[in-house]
């Protein structure tokens, strides 16, 4: 992992962690609570920045899988990989405090609330970016696949968003989340503001790791490829 | 014109194949039938009618009964390297997507006529006063997901895990046919006007164009080496 990225890597994860930090004690100790739902509410500031994460993530995995596609550059889709990985993350931390939160919100674990959904659809089309990247022999041919199932599942998202928006429709909740927006209280902002930057510097940290790791990986496999007379490097195996 | 008549050649001999060979369509159209009769033990009619859950259950057996024929689009292609022959001849990458398509769409109509013949025979539902709207809904439904399942049946085809992959990478996909689709099925089942399914026909469309257009541009990445 070169120096530069390693560094990044480092700054941005010790800031992300001591931001996780602070975002915990505003939650647990200084966020005032909310009036309707009780102190339950306070999963938000880490529900709702997760999910921000996550939809960035796929947006990078996007961008980089059709500029890969045209420019065939290698650092496309390593990045585009890396994306994959953060984004695979934060969907699951959404999908995990979202139940957490309707049981005693919604007095219930799952329904079909549009954004819930397309989190769970944005999940699953992960899983299958990663699928086609694993279970293809020429790796060459998984890098095209997997940025051509980034490239779809963005493409997508709009309809899918407004079809489960047509869905609840018919099926109009029991009890709706207030809207928020600038109603925030000021307090309640800065917790998700600190959220939102924790997350997003853990997120680039991730990336950054991610990304060099995987470029270790492939300049070692190449080494091995080519069998030039390059060294291994120390405790490495062919 | 050329065009044309390239991706007419292309349809010709996979409706050929699937003539001669009736390989996909007697594995669709046997799946149908076994549907019908399992779902006909697996509804109790006293506790629900029907009726009531036709267009689901008439979409839902499309889909399955679709995913296992789409998963076999270029099983013959894959054999004996037939299709680096189609790749090398001069056509261009997505009119062979398109012809794809448009075969696997004969295949999907001639399979979704089944279903209809065959859940109204089994459980006597009531198809309502609108036959074109309701060709209308279901072809165009079907169209936008044989244009997903083509390019990622030619994606799947060519990994290791094969057709089961395929499911994975169609469903989520294909949520926006599924609710647009039986939603517009069941309010032309209860004979509501059809003006009450205009918005569902119209994203129907939407997402049809958009999954041929995206289909299409992508499809060299898929099959190019």
């Amino acid at each position: 992992m070169s120096g530069k990225i390693r560094w990044s890597g480092a700054v941005l994860g010790i800031l992300g962690l001591a931001l996780v930090l602070v975002v915990h004690w505003q939650v647990f100790y200084w966020v005032s609570t909310e009036r309707t739902m009780g102190v339950v509410q306070r999963i938000f500031y880490i529900h709702v920045p997760a999910a921000w994460v996550a939809f960035m993530a796929f947006g990078i995995v996007a961008v980089c899988s059709a500029v890969y596609l045209w420019l065939e550059d290698e650092r496309l889709d390593m990045a585009a990989l890396a994306a994959a990985e953060g984004g695979m993350l934060f969907t699951s931390i959404v999908l995990l405090t979202g139940p957490l939160w309707g049981r005693v919100a919604w007095g219930t674990w799952w329904t079909w609330e549009p954004r819930l959904t397309l989190t769970l659809l944005l999940f699953f089309i992960y899983l299958g970016y990663f699928l086609v990247r694993s279970s293809t022999e020429n790796s060459e041919r998984g890098k095209r696949f997997a940025a051509v199932v980034g490239i779809v599942g963005a493409l997508e998202i709009p309809l899918i968003h407004v079809s489960v928006q047509f869905f609840r429709s018919l099926h109009p909740e029991p009890v709706v989340m207030t809207p928020e927006g600038p109603s925030l209280p000021g307090d309640m902002l800065t917790t998700l503001f600190t959220g939102l930057a924790a997350f997003t510097l853990l997120f680039l940290a991730f990336f950054l790791f991610r990304y060099g790791l995987e470029r270790m990986k492939r300049a070692l496999a190449h080494r091995q490829l080519a069998g030039d007379g390059v060294p291994l490097p120390e405790g490495v195996s062919s | 014109m050329e065009y044309l008549r390239q991706m007419g050649a292309l349809i010709w001999k996979d409706v050929v194949i699937e003539l001669r060979t009736r390989e996909r369509i007697a594995a669709m159209g046997g799946f149908t039938v076994l549907v019908g009769v399992l779902f006909n033990y697996a509804i109790d009619p006293t506790v629900v009618e029907p009726q009531a859950i036709a267009s689901a259950l008439i979409w839902m057996t499309i889909v399955f009964g679709g995913m296992l024929g789409l998963g076999r689009t270029f099983h013959l292609e894959e054999e004996e390297g037939a299709f680096q022959g189609i790749l090398l001849s001069p056509i261009p990458r997505d009119a062979l997507y398109l012809g794809k398509v448009v075969a696997n769409f004969i295949l999907l109509t001639a399979v979704t006529i089944l279903v209809f013949g065959v859940f109204t025979l089994f459980f006597g539902i009531q198809l309502g006063g609108h036959p074109l709207a309701l060709v209308g809904v279901v072809l165009l439904g079907i169209l936008g997901f044989v244009a997903i399942g083509t390019l990622f049946s030619a994606m799947s085809a060519r990994t290791s895990m094969g057709e089961s992959l395929l499911p994975i990478l169609v469903f989520p996909l294909l949520i926006p046919v599924v609710i647009y689709g039986v939603t517009a099925t069941s309010r032309l089942f209860q004979g509501l006007p059809v003006s009450e399914v205009d918005g569902n026909i119209r994203m129907l469309g939407a997402f049809a164009v958009v999954a041929l257009a995206v289909g299409a541009g992508l499809f060299r990445f898929v099959v190019e080496e």
